[in-house]
């Protein structure tokens, strides 16, 4: 094969894996985000052979279901109609029985080799290989926790190299005599290397491009890593070649061990190369079924939304809010804005991304870069510093994380490490007290105020400040965003007096996963950032002024106001940064009481998940804060697992609806939407993500293995903040824990494919469909199921492969 | 028999019940709900432990020998509650009461957490037991049971092939150990005529010079230590040890590996004549504390760089006791204990803590401040090591190469700082005082108590021969190697890709292949019994095997 195919063939295997977030802002990600262009069930098939992915519950699962009631005959007929096979209901119900087929992957040479393994050598060439590959990307890719670094010289493909030239590892322990010199004589290069094993291993030319696929596939954690350099060095207009020399240094393995044995291995290798295609066939049928009976319990879960949802087509929007609220779209959300409308009647909710469409990065005080505080899919815009504090404290911040860098060196070199036992032991006995009975005063979020004090971490006032590259704003840009922000809540009239924008935060202590429990559309960063600077910029007079001659006029007497709320314990903290006038100022206090029952509520309606339902509204309280506080608590909340619809709809449409937690929500009014321009960002956005955190949760749950982290009692964070390991090694883990997922005795979290019901008329929909194949792509191949609601008609339609059917209410 | 024969006895009852009560409560654990039974017992047991100390030292002070009571003697006799067995008492229960209170909401919804608290409170009863044992045979029994509980614990998850092969290492090494210790047991038995610690001490200080069966046995009881102290070559199951809960791992690291450490210190005067088995420990402490910490830098998990960590720290401890700095040994056993438990149960805060120091990046040390950190440290420490030198404090032989060790452990600190700035410069030289502070008040506590660390032996300090410790070789290897160390640390960190770090760091990457070549041995002489099916199979990965209630 000529090698410009073979780089395609490479290219594409790579473009294949998914991208995975660094624990500091561990954002949910659709694992499977670069195979949307085929159905999902086809790819789970592929992905089955390929690496031996199970992309289905087991069938118990769905026995469960059906045995709980949540699962019913109608359901699962209506499902095999859609699907047109013709499988009876008493076929599908009989796998309930049956247990579930295995696939295993296509085999490699890996695999070639370990079947041939002696039986004295108890480590298999495939758990060697990966310990070898993991300890090296660890040293290479780490950043911050060794205190000697890798050597690394030309890269990640040439410093394995030079690693691998003096690693007697495998000599020493697999016998594999030869390896060091085996290793002289490969390429210097990673093209070099993929052309000279593309050439020996004999894959025929339609296979090359999953044969490498697997190969990366069987790495997936590393991987994902590249894929994840390579993503954010896009992102800001470079590139990263970073998985293509991972991809690589397997397919070196592979080429090693094939040379490592005589011809009896490459005979084995041929016929394991003619198998191929059985194991494919294999895996597409295992579970074409089992399908239906995924589709059954989606449509059981869809039915119950189609049917209740009518009830508030009639509903009006409210008149004269007192207070308007946006929420951000976080399933956490519904909860309690469904709490908060309880509270007062003249509450107004409002729910959006929580990053309240500002395309912002946040350089904190004295910090040498900036964190993005905004969906994984953009790029920040504009930068948000601190202000408001004295000038001379950025130097003073500066020196103490300097102090704190220094006294690191102390706690953690080679030498110093005895001394530092010897003075500061004993000081530690006082801290393990401490942290086993609640007296820390360390708080959840202290990373924000390293190096500052609590009043001087409360002075900082979040502003935007500059572009990214550093100019100034011009007022005519601050109204441009002011606009989008308030379009995309569709909220531009008929104000109340004060608008809340209530970003969230989790808190939870000793988690390395904290970021997963944040807020996901500010890229696993607290909300509070862009909450305070936006409503800064929207009680801005000059920014109003502005927002005026763009055709939205606010109110002088309406005042935003900026709102954290803690998805831990359900409280609400509230920044009001302007000179409070008489008016505003009882306001505000009423809204303060108000938030406060309507925490109560919300609380109320999460503490049976948590089995605290039996406390009394201030024990309950005060346990869900001790939670959160709480070193050892693997379960501090459940975050967003349960989730399953994403409704975009005025909220008067949902909120007679308890939707339990389960469902993301939008507000969006396509009467208010000029060329439909709104619609079509939250199709390409919110709805992206809501889909991304989805599948995040889907396969975490259905295969924790592969695409979930693991059980997080055996979590060791890898290089500072890259992932963690399940263990003492074994692949960098992506994806949630079992614990976010599985309460001990039962999943917690569902995998349903998302829902979204979209109340904008159905040609509107069609045509941002046709705009963005990469929607188009979610809907058609079965990756999300889209709903359109149709007030005028009462009626609900499903978009299906023959075009929108409308459903049975 | 009067009160004033049963008072004597009231702390040695007290301590004798802290194993027993944890011990009972094992076995009697509620199935619903062991974690509550656990709690109550690890506070019981500590109060219990609390107060058999502090009687204990009440009437020391009142001049009540617990040592002369005429009743129950062959029971009471083997008890010791001495400084050093306190410490160590009051240490593992509280361990105890925070390792049971973490695991409790840690493990919530685990599977097999009955087997699990049953282990741990028998692992701890164990470790009680061997903290007050004045029995030689009493105390080896009670490090067996100790390993064998915990094997329990380590191997929690059955289905984590790696768990059982660490575990089945820890094991093998573990009876080799124990082979060691049944001999030196029969040794001493043969040769002092008694097994009771006190007496075989008393022996070994009366006699001066030891005979060739008890050096022999000395050197045996070395080995073992060095075999269930992790120390090179003997360290892999160590660094493996991930495979179980984090609290097993602080249990593990803060009340379990060190015990070598206190036997050596429980045995310092028996030791102090025994200068073969005292060279050894220099030895291999030495090249454990050396070649451990160096590969702890390079380690990128938080966990294995703690427990590599471990390793060269009980290194250390070794050294201090071949030494004969024995109360030295002992602070840092304790002082060990508490940070790494403490480390080890916060090592999800690693990603929280990098989030707030990563605002900035670490200022770079060159070779220029290195050099400069050094000269300065020379300076301020000049005036307090000729106020030391010439006072009467002098006579504590370890003060200077200690301090020589102390001021080079702060160069790469005060290095770091110049190059940052002045103000973090101040900053930096506060705590270093700080520090230096911390360090010399414990070293000074620790020195003051030293007399009352064992009374029934005499005080450590001085006792009357102490071979290693009087000799200078052994002390000037000590301090060539600590300031190699530090020599070969700043060559690797200041040129991260130069030749020194070219040549070492690939193979301190990979541990030196010493765990890599014990591995295969073990596979060849002994292998563990595993599945081999759940090994090859890709899909082994995917059982839900966490949850499964059948374990």
């Amino acid at each position: 094969m000529k090698a410009p195919e073979l780089q395609e063939a490479a290219e594409r295997a790579c473009a294949r894996i998914a991208p995975t977030w660094p624990l500091d802002r561990f954002i949910a990600v659709n694992p499977f985000w670069s195979r949307t262009d085929r159905p999902f069930p086809r790819v789970a098939g592929e992905l089955a052979a390929l690496s031996g992915a199970r992309l289905l519950m087991p069938r118990a699962w769905y026995a469960e279901e059906w045995r709980e009631g949540r699962l019913r005959p109608e359901h699962v007929r209506e499902a095999i109609t859609e699907s047109g096979s013709d499988v009876t209901e008493e076929q599908l119900t009989a796998l309930f029985w049956i247990d579930d087929p295995r696939a295993p992957r296509r085999p490699l040479v890996v695999d070639v080799m370990d079947a041939r393994a002696r039986s004295e050598l108890e480590v298999s060439w495939q758990e060697f290989i990966m310990e070898r590959l993991t300890r090296f990307c660890g040293s290479y890719f780490d950043d911050g926790q060794a205190q000697i670094g890798a050597v690394k010289k030309g890269g990640l493909y040439a410093s394995w190299r030079e690693h691998a030239l003096v690693d007697r590892g495998p000599a020493l322990f697999m016998g594999l005599d030869e390896y060091r010199t085996t290793v002289a004589s490969l390429p210097r290069t990673a093209d070099e290397m993929m052309t000279l094993a593309s050439a020996e291993l004999g894959v025929p030319e339609g296979e090359r491009e999953s044969y490498l696929s697997a190969l990366l596939l069987d790495i997936n954690g590393w991987a994902s890593w590249c894929a994840y350099l390579r993503w954010t060095a896009r992102l800001a207009g470079r590139d990263d070649d970073h998985i293509r020399e991972l991809l690589a240094i397997r397919v070196g393995w592979e080429w090693i061990l094939l040379h490592s044995r005589g011809e009896e291995l490459r005979a084995d290798w041929r016929q394991a190369l003619a198998s191929w295609p059985a194991f494919d066939r294999a895996a597409q049928a295992a579970r074409a079924d089992d399908w239906i009976l995924q589709r059954a319990v989606e449509i059981a879960w869809t039915s119950q939304v189609t049917a209740k949802l009518p009830a508030g087509f009639a509903t009006a929007r409210p008149d004269q809010p007192k207070v308007q609220a946006a929420f951000c779209i976080d399933v956490r959300s519904e909860v309690f804005m469904r709490a908060f409308e309880t509270a007062d009647a003249g509450v107004q909710t409002i729910s959006c991304a929580g990053f309240f469409g500002m395309p912002i990065e946040y350089a904190p005080l004295a910090a040498d870069g900036a964190r993005p505080q905004l969906p994984g899919l953009l790029a920040a815009k504009y930068r948000v510093t601190d202000t408001g504090v004295p000038a001379a404290l950025e130097a003073t911040r500066r020196s103490r994380l300097d102090a704190a860098h220094a006294w690191k060196a102390f706690k953690s070199n080679s030498l110093s490490s005895f001394a530092f036992v010897d003075a500061m032991g004993l000081i530690f006995a006082g801290s393990l007290f401490g942290e086993s009975f609640g007296w820390s005063s360390r708080d959840a979020e202290d990373h924000e105020r390293a190096g500052l004090s609590q009043a001087e971490g409360r002075a900082r006032t979040p502003r935007i400040t500059s572009r990214v590259d550093g100019a100034p704003l011009t007022a005519e840009e601050r109204s441009e965003l002011a606009e989008a922000m308030l379009r995309a809540m569709s909220l531009t009239r008929r104000f109340a007096p004060l608008v809340l924008l209530v970003g969230h935060a989790a808190a939870t202590r000793n988690n390395p996963h904290a970021a997963a429990l944040s807020c996901g559309a500010c890229c696993g960063q607290s909300g509070e950032v862009n909450a305070r600077a936006g409503a800064a910029l929207l009680n801005d007079a000059d920014v109003r002024a502005g927002l005026a001659a763009r055709g939205i006029e606010i109110p002088t007497t309406t005042r935003f106001v900026a709102a954290l709320h803690n998805t831990t314990t359900d409280d609400v903290a509230l920044f009001d940064e302007s000179s409070p006038t008489a008016t505003h100022a009882r306001e505000l206090a009423d809204l303060r009481a108000t938030l406060d029952r309507a925490s109560a509520v919300a609380r109320r309606e999460r503490a049976p998940r948590l089995g605290l339902g039996a406390l009394s509204d201030a024990e309950l309280h005060a346990a869900v804060v001790e939670r959160s506080k709480n070193w050892a608590e693997v379960r501090p909340e459940w975050g967003l697992a349960g989730n399953a619809t994403l409704v975009v709809a005025p909220r008067e449409r949902t909120r007679h609806l308890d939707l339990g937690g389960r469902a993301f929500l939008h507000d969006y009014r396509a009467d208010e939407d000029e060329d439909f321009a709104v619609l079509e960002l939250v199709m390409t956005a919110p709805m992206v993500v809501s889909h991304w955190i989805n599948f995040q949760y889907y396969a975490s749950t259905v295969d924790n293995g592969r695409y979930g982290s693991g059980n997080k009692v055996l979590h060791n964070v890898v290089g500072g903040h890259l992932g963690v390991f399940e263990g003492n090694g074994g692949d960098l883990r992506i994806g949630m824990s079992l614990q976010s997922l599985h309460d001990g005795e039962h999943w917690v979290h569902a995998p349903l494919r998302l829902s979204v019901f979209i109340e904008a008329p159905r040609s509107a929909i069609d045509r941002v469909l046709e705009r963005h194949p990469k929607v188009r792509e979610l809907v058609d191949n079965e990756w999300l199921h889209l709903f359109q609601i149709d007030v005028g008609e009462r009626a609900i339609s499903a978009r299906t492969k023959g075009g929108w059917a409308p459903t049975g209410t | 028999m009067a009160l004033h024969d049963l008072l004597p006895l009231a702390p040695l009852v007290l301590a004798l019940l802290v194993p027993t009560t944890l011990s009972v409560a094992a076995l009697l654990l509620s199935r619903s709900a062991p974690f509550v039974t656990a709690s109550l017992v690890t506070f019981v047991s500590a109060g219990l432990a609390f107060l058999a100390v502090s009687l204990h030292a009440l009437f020391s002070v009142l001049g009540y020998g617990a040592r002369t009571p005429r009743i129950g003697s062959t029971v009471f006799d083997q008890i010791e509650l001495d400084l050093v067995s306190s410490a160590m008492l009051l240490l593992v229960c509280t361990l105890a009461i925070v390792v049971v209170r973490y695991s409790r909401t840690y493990l919530a919804g685990e599977g097999g957490l009955e087997r699990y608290v049953r282990s741990l409170l028998l692992t701890i009863a164990s470790v009680t037991l061997l903290v007050i044992s004045n029995h030689f045979a009493v105390l080896i029994a009670a490090w067996i049971t100790t390993e064998l509980f915990l094997h329990q614990l380590l191997t929690f998850y059955r289905t984590r092939r790696q768990a059982i092969i660490v575990a089945h290492k820890k094991f093998l090494l573990n009876r080799v150990a124990d082979l060691c210790f049944f001999a030196a047991l029969a040794l001493v038995a043969t040769e002092v005529g008694s097994l009771r610690i006190d007496e075989v001490n008393a022996f070994a200080q009366t006699r001066g010079a030891l005979s060739p069966p008890l050096h022999l046995a000395t050197v045996l009881l070395v080995l073992g230590v060095l075999l269930k102290t992790a120390q090179l070559p003997f360290h892999g199951w160590m660094l493996q040890v991930m495979e179980a809960p984090t609290p097993v791992s602080a249990l593990l690291h803060a009340g379990v590996v060190n015990i070598g450490g206190f036997v050596m210190i429980r045995l310092s005067p028996l030791m102090a004549h025994a200068a073969i088995a005292q060279a050894m420990l220099v030895g291999v402490g030495l090249f454990t504390a050396i070649f451990g910490s160096l590969v702890m830098t390079t380690r990128v998990t938080i966990k294995v760089a703690l427990a590599w960590s471990t390793i060269a720290q009980m290194g250390f401890m070794l050294v201090q006791c071949g030494l004969g700095v024995w109360h030295l040994a002992l602070l840092h056993l304790l002082a060990h204990s508490f940070y790494k438990a403490h480390a080890f149960l916060t090592s999800g805060s690693v990603v929280q803590t990098w989030r707030g120091t990563s605002l900035v990046r670490p200022p770079r040390a060159t070779p220029r401040f290195i050099a400069a950190a050094f000269a300065l440290l020379c300076l301020a420490a000049a005036p307090f090591y000729a106020a030391f030198t010439f006072s009467s404090l002098h006579a504590s032989p370890p003060l200077g190469p200690l301090a020589l060790a102390l001021l080079l452990s702060f160069v790469p600190m005060i290095a770091r700082a110049l190059a940052a700035g002045r103000r973090a410069f101040a900053l930096t030289a506060l705590s270093t005082a700080g520090a230096a502070a911390a360090y010399f008040a414990g070293h000074a506590l620790f020195d003051v108590i030293a007399p009352w660390m064992s009374p029934s032996t005499g005080p450590l300090r001085s006792l009357p021969v102490e071979p290693i410790a009087t000799s200078s070789f052994a002390w000037s290897v000590v301090v060539t190697g600590l300031v190699a160390l530090f020599i070969a640390q700043t060559l690797v960190q200041t040129s991260p890709n130069g030749r020194l770090a070219r040549l070492i760091q690939p193979h301190l990457l990979r541990g030196l292949y010493i765990d890599d070549w014990f591995t295969r041995m073990t596979f060849r002489l002994w292998p563990p019994r595993l599945e081999r099916a759940t090994v090859a199979s890709p899909s082994a990965r995917t059982r839900p095997k966490l949850y499964s209630r059948s374990h």
